[in-house]
């Protein structure tokens, strides 16, 4: 079935698209009410109106108690903590704050104003997680948070100038930076290990940030006495693109390729999310043979992300043979990957408003021939593992995690599903028709290495379940892309030929997509919990802001917690399993 | 919410487990079935002895970069921009001339920077004259920065260029498949010799721009 339609003169009929109309999403009416319900709840905060989520502005010395008694009420998952800059504003910036309820499966958004020198105090108190968060404002931005213990910059090198970003800062700025007058990396001592006596001297070890076990460029830094780790600190930021930056100097279509490179392992995932956000804010939806393909491709790169997390980690441990057995599968699905769209590790493959082009027309045969492949390679690497002895020794409560802290933190995705929390987004607010697949959400007790491995392998075996139904449904008819040229390309065989096509082409490329006014957040289960676009549009070509929330950064966070007490190969074998991918960690 | 849960049982070890040497055995027992696999299928063998093998490519793959001829010979790109303004990376470099006898517009300075190069192909998407497409090759080693910049030169094929080395290009409903599944190729014929296709478009490719 080709994607294209027949060569027609009919020009688009539909509506130009207004761009200067403010974003009002579709079940606006419905947050709004939930909105004053929890206004009404806290007592001092306004409220917002018209947006995709319970909107809510507090004012900045009350942030602390209205997160308090938002968490008593049941938000207990802080997702997210993140600026943008409006420099017209009298307060300029706005520090959003997102929560979860995981029992009533809704989600809040608090916004504080600040001006240019004013602080915000710290909400470390309440949730551990905004520790991270906090310290990416101030480095994005230069929002002081009062009372925070590590006020640092994360992201940026020391040495950095200004606050990446502000609206007026310079995106073609460069600084020298070197490794003169940067302070030393010295880690806390864990109070439970303070006064104890040994007869060993305390070491400092760098792991990384150049390390084959840290997987990307991260640097913890481990204060030893004798084989136990008492003291941890981590180090970020090796890896900053200034994704977010870039997003802000380049149209809706050129973000895509960026997107692929936050997290490699999975980069169909990130496309989908990134299309997903800018498709909810332009009130279209993509035509259901291009979600077919979104989804039946977002299982494979999740199959190859935990690929890709156990191969490495048991790497880590000594056991390479499960890297070769299981690399060989990865192999294939990067090779179906690449037969839809030219490229294995950055496809780049989704387009506002579909995909870039149909899949070959052996998709379907060769997605079979992968799912009947794949369990036998995911049943051996189980059996040579999962009851061996050695490696039982490895992994069992070895960098454990209770449920509290992880959702203090901020988990999501198989690390908190591991600590027994079905927290799942595909089924809490589903998309691409994730609640039409007969499937289950892995959980696993106990919060450790050991859980996190056994939450991986059903997960896969999960994402083989989803495969085969929609192998089975087929493939749709139809086209992959919708047919409005104000958000897609026409096809070429009509810009060859008519005038019409010929002039939104061109109209498409130098003036991009113009989405309404307005905010939106979309979230997707990516291979390591949710991955969520927030995106701003002041109604030209280029995003006001793109906010990505990367699910490693706060599960990274809780490293140094977890590995604290442990020995250093048993922080090797933590850090693996947490599959932690520096390019979504450092954006 | 009413979902699906499945609750993942922590096995403990038991008996035989508790010991070293069984796990040891059956480790060894999953590794030899897999040796002696793949000692009895050596054809099957997902292994690509590069580059006296080189692996089968999509028809979709994103390499190098062509500009296309029309019969006459000249190029069909028209300086329209299109290309460089769709780039993400910012590396296509177009200055444009006028043809005195045609007055039509044309590329006088056309440069790709391959370092700066994503590959993702949206100057294919972007061009409105079928004039630039991507090539299956990927071997562009280089020896110093200043070859990565690739000019007209090394970039215009002569007309009826052979569509056999073609990647990503303009797609104009089904391509003819040459059953090309990506991946290792298993279940496929493996190439024993390369392709004549595996020669760069160009020969003159990478020696740089003049002197």
């Amino acid at each position: 079935m080709s994607t294209l339609t027949k060569y027609s003169a009919i020009p688009y009929t539909g509506p130009a698209p207004t761009n200067r109309e403010p974003f009002v999403p579709a079940d606006a009416a419905k947050h709004d009410t939930r909105g004053e319900e929890l206004a009404a709840q806290l007592g001092n905060v306004a409220q917002e109106r018209g947006q995709d989520l319970p909107t809510l502005v507090a004012d900045k010395n009350d942030i602390v108690n209205v997160l308090t008694s938002l968490k008593t009420s049941g938000f207990t998952l802080p997702l997210d903590l993140w600026g943008v800059d409006y420099p017209n504003r009298d307060k300029r910036f706005d520090v959003m704050y997102q929560l979860y309820s995981l029992q009533n499966n809704e989600r809040v958004r608090l916004k504080v104003r600040v001006g240019e020198d004013e602080s915000v105090p710290t909400t470390t108190g309440v949730f551990k997680g905004y520790n991270w968060f906090e310290r990416e404002v101030f480095d994005m931005y230069g929002v002081k948070f009062d009372g925070h213990p590590n006020l640092r910059r994360i992201l940026t090198h020391e040495q950095f100038q200004g606050h990446p970003l502000r609206k007026d800062y310079d995106p073609a700025q460069r600084w020298l930076l070197t490794e003169q007058g940067v302070a030393k990396l010295e880690p806390k001592i864990d109070p439970r290990f303070e006064n104890v006596d040994t007869d060993f001297e305390r070491v400092t070890l760098n792991l990384g940030p150049s390390h084959p076990a840290t997987h990307g460029t991260l640097r913890i830094v481990v204060t030893l006495d004798g084989e136990t780790i008492i003291g941890a600190e981590s180090e970020i930021g090796y890896l900053h693109r200034c994704f977010e930056k870039m997003s802000e100097t380049h149209t809706y279509q050129q973000v895509i390729p960026f997107t692929d490179r936050l997290n490699y392992c999975s980069a169909i995932i990130n496309n989908v999310g990134y299309c997903m956000a800018v498709e909810k804010l332009l009130g279209i939806e993509a035509p259901s043979r291009a979600q077919h393909i979104r989804l039946m491709l977002s299982e494979f790169m999740r199959l190859s992300d935990h690929i890709i997390c156990i191969g490495t980690n048991l790497v880590d441990m000594g056991a390479l043979t499960n890297f070769w057995y299981l690399f060989q599968p990865r192999e294939e699905i990067l090779g179906l990957v690449e037969s839809c769209c030219g490229a294995r590790l950055l496809p780049s493959y989704t387009r506002i408003g579909g995909m870039a082009v149909d899949v070959p027309s052996n998709f379907l045969e060769n997605s079979q021939r992968l799912v009947n492949m794949l369990p036998k390679f995911i049943d051996d690497v189980e059996k040579l593992v999962m009851t061996n002895r050695i490696f039982r020794d490895r992994v069992d409560g070895v960098a454990p995690i209770s449920a509290e802290d992880a959702l203090s933190y901020g988990f999501t995705g198989p690390c908190l599903r591991a600590c027994g929390i079905p927290f799942d987004i595909r089924k809490a607010s589903p998309y691409l028709g994730y609640e039409t697949y007969d499937w289950n959400v892995p959980v696993a007790e106990g919060g450790d290495t050991y859980a996190r491995f056994l939450v991986r392998f059903e997960e896969m075996r999960q994402s083989l379940r989803i495969l085969q139904q929609a192998i089975n449904r087929g493939l749709p008819p139809g086209p992959v892309i919708v047919d409005n040229p104000y958000v897609a390309l026409p096809p070429k065989e009509k810009v060859y030929n008519e005038m019409e096509s010929l002039i939104y082409h061109f109209k498409m490329i130098m003036h991009g997509i113009q989405p309404p006014v307005g905010e939106t957040y979309f979230q997707v289960e990516g291979g390591n919990g949710e991955l969520g676009f927030y995106v701003v549009s002041d109604g030209t070509k280029n995003p006001y802001r793109v906010r990505v929330r990367p699910p490693c950064f706060p599960i990274f966070e809780a490293y140094t917690e977890m590995i604290t007490g442990q020995t250093i190969p048993d922080a090797i074998a933590a850090l693996g399993s947490l599959n932690i991918i520096a390019g979504e960690l450092d954006h | 919410m009413a979902i699906g849960i499945v609750k993942l049982e922590r096995q403990t070890l038991r008996g035989a487990q508790r010991l070293y040497l069984p796990a040891v055995v059956s480790g060894m027992l999953i590794t030899i079935r897999h040796l002696l696999k793949n000692l009895f299928n050596l054809k099957k063998l997902p292994v690509i002895s590069y580059p006296e093998v080189k692996r089968v490519y999509s028809e979709r793959f994103r390499g190098r970069h062509i500009l296309t001829s029309r019969e006459d010979g000249t190029t069909r790109c028209v300086a329209c921009y299109m290309c460089s303004t769709a780039c993400p990376a910012e590396c296509i470099t177009i200055e444009a001339g006028e043809d005195e006898r045609t007055r039509e517009k044309f590329p006088v300075r056309y440069e790709i920077d391959l370092l700066r190069c994503i590959f993702c192909g949206y100057c294919v998407d972007a061009c409105p004259e079928d004039a630039i497409y991507m090539t299956r090759d990927y071997e562009m080693s280089i020896d110093t920065r200043a070859r990565a910049v690739v000019g007209l030169r090394d970039l215009v094929v002569p007309p009826n260029f052979p569509v056999e080395p073609m990647g990503w290009r303009p797609y104009y409903g089904a391509i003819d498949k040459k059953g090309t599944a990506g991946g290792t190729g298993i279940g496929q014929p493996l190439r024993t010799a390369p392709f004549e296709d595996d020669a760069p478009p160009n020969p003159e490719l990478f020696r740089g721009g003049p002197a």
